[in-house]
């Protein structure tokens, strides 16, 4: 080759041609396969690449939104469950409070039934013992008076009446 | 392997038939492969996008590895057709090799030093050319005398044999193999062996030389890249 190289100069000629064919069809291959083969695949590699970051963003940030509404929702569960206890509790002394009070009124109520009922009862013992006193006096003057025919004065009767009851109620008392 | 080529002059200029025959053959084969592989391009990849990609992504790679990261951009594609480029022309002689009348039309473009050491010339004026683009003319000039002016024919010399170490090192290896592939070859008739006696040992130096072809492909780019980076950098 070396001979053949320096054979070729010796005629003058060098390798000038073979050098342009060499260039210019490698110049030619170089836009073709540029134009045809490689922009379309990088391209299609940038695009690629940039789907790839994306997406890596936005799994991060989903995962982040995730996180905080776990977080958020453990924090409503908690809230929530003391809140229910809190209820709970409300309700228990609200209940046993108006227990209390109703049972305190109901007793109250019992007591002045049973004091009204007492007074009144005393109140007709005591009225008819008047009305009966009254009565059997006028009976036993209007007896005597019939028996005897002659009027008693008002203290000797009432001397009498009361002689009279508390035999009366002696003998009641002996029964 | 043939020492006998098609050659013609034309305009003064002279042209040999082999290697323009075979350097067009590699291109349209580079063209149709990439055109192929990067059909209707997916954001889920096909298989054969699949393929591009990893290609593109190994070239890539190479740039990145080299280059720093505010210019790689300019050399993503080049890198990538030049090492495609390379490729298949390291290949072609493996498959086909045609001799016509004593005459090699097809054989591997590689190996024939003036393509290597045109691609090499490519490189190192690309080289040239961005270090100018980004440093100014009196910048680019300034580089040559760094670390210290002492070292001014050094730095001349050196950009010669870059260029000379770059072109001759694919060419040697790629002349070599497809000389050898001939020399087995030729042992079928030269020593009465047949040709069935000889294709293994055939068969094993192709696999070699694809793979020597691979390697040199991305020795080729590698480098290259360095020697562009080496203009790109303040050392």
């Amino acid at each position: 080759m070396a001979t053949a190289l320096v054979l070729g100069a010796a005629q003058g000629g060098l390798y000038v041609g073979d050098l342009l064919v060499i260039s210019i069809s490698f110049l030619i291959l170089m836009l073709c396969v540029g134009k045809f083969a490689w922009k379309p695949v990088a391209k299609m590699m940038e695009t690629r690449r940039n789907k790839i970051t994306d997406d890596l963003d936005n799994a991060a940030k989903a995962r982040q939104r995730a996180n905080e509404l776990a977080d958020k929702r453990e924090k409503e569960l908690n809230n929530t469950r003391t809140e229910a206890t809190q209820i709970v509790s409300e309700a228990r002394q609200d209940g046993e409070a108006q227990r209390q009070a109703i049972v305190e009124q109901a007793q109250v109520e019992a007591k002045n039934l049973k004091e009204n009922a007492q007074r009144d009862a005393q109140q007709a013992h005591i009225d008819a013992l008047n009305s009966a006193r009254a009565e059997v006096a006028q009976l036993s003057v209007d007896i005597a008076s019939k028996l005897i025919g002659r009027e008693l004065s008002a203290s000797d009767h009432e001397n009498l009446i009361n002689t009279y009851i508390k035999d009366l109620g002696e003998s009641h008392g002996t029964k | 392997m043939n020492d006998k080529f098609p050659i013609v002059t034309f305009c003064g200029l002279r042209f040999n038939l082999c290697i323009d025959l075979s350097v067009l053959i590699t291109c349209i084969v580079v063209f149709a492969l990439a055109f192929a592989f990067s059909r209707k391009p997916q954001l889920r990849p096909t298989k054969k996008q699949n393929m591009m990609e990893w290609l593109m992504s190994f070239t890539n790679n190479i740039v990145d590895a080299a280059i720093p990261a505010e210019d790689s951009g300019n050399f993503y594609l080049f890198a990538f057709v030049l090492f495609a480029f390379i490729f298949v022309s390291n290949q072609l002689g493996l498959l086909v090799e045609l001799i016509v009348g004593g005459n090699t039309w097809i054989d591997s473009p590689t190996a024939n030093a003036v393509v290597t050491l045109g691609l090499a010339m490519m490189v190192l004026l690309m080289s040239h050319c961005y270090g100018v683009k980004k440093y100014g003319f009196k910048g680019y000039l300034k580089g040559y005398i760094k670390p210290m002016s002492m070292l001014l024919p050094i730095n001349l010399v050196e950009e010669f044999t870059n260029f000379m170490t770059l072109g001759l090192r694919l060419y040697g290896n790629i002349f070599a193999g497809e000389v050898l592939l001939m020399l087995i070859a030729n042992m079928a008739t030269s020593l009465h062996l047949g040709a069935i006696a000889v294709m293994p040992l055939e068969m094993i130096w192709q696999a070699f030389s694809a793979f020597i072809g691979s390697i040199q492909a991305f020795v080729f780019v590698t480098l290259g890249m360095v020697y562009i980076s080496s203009k790109l950098q303040e050392e």
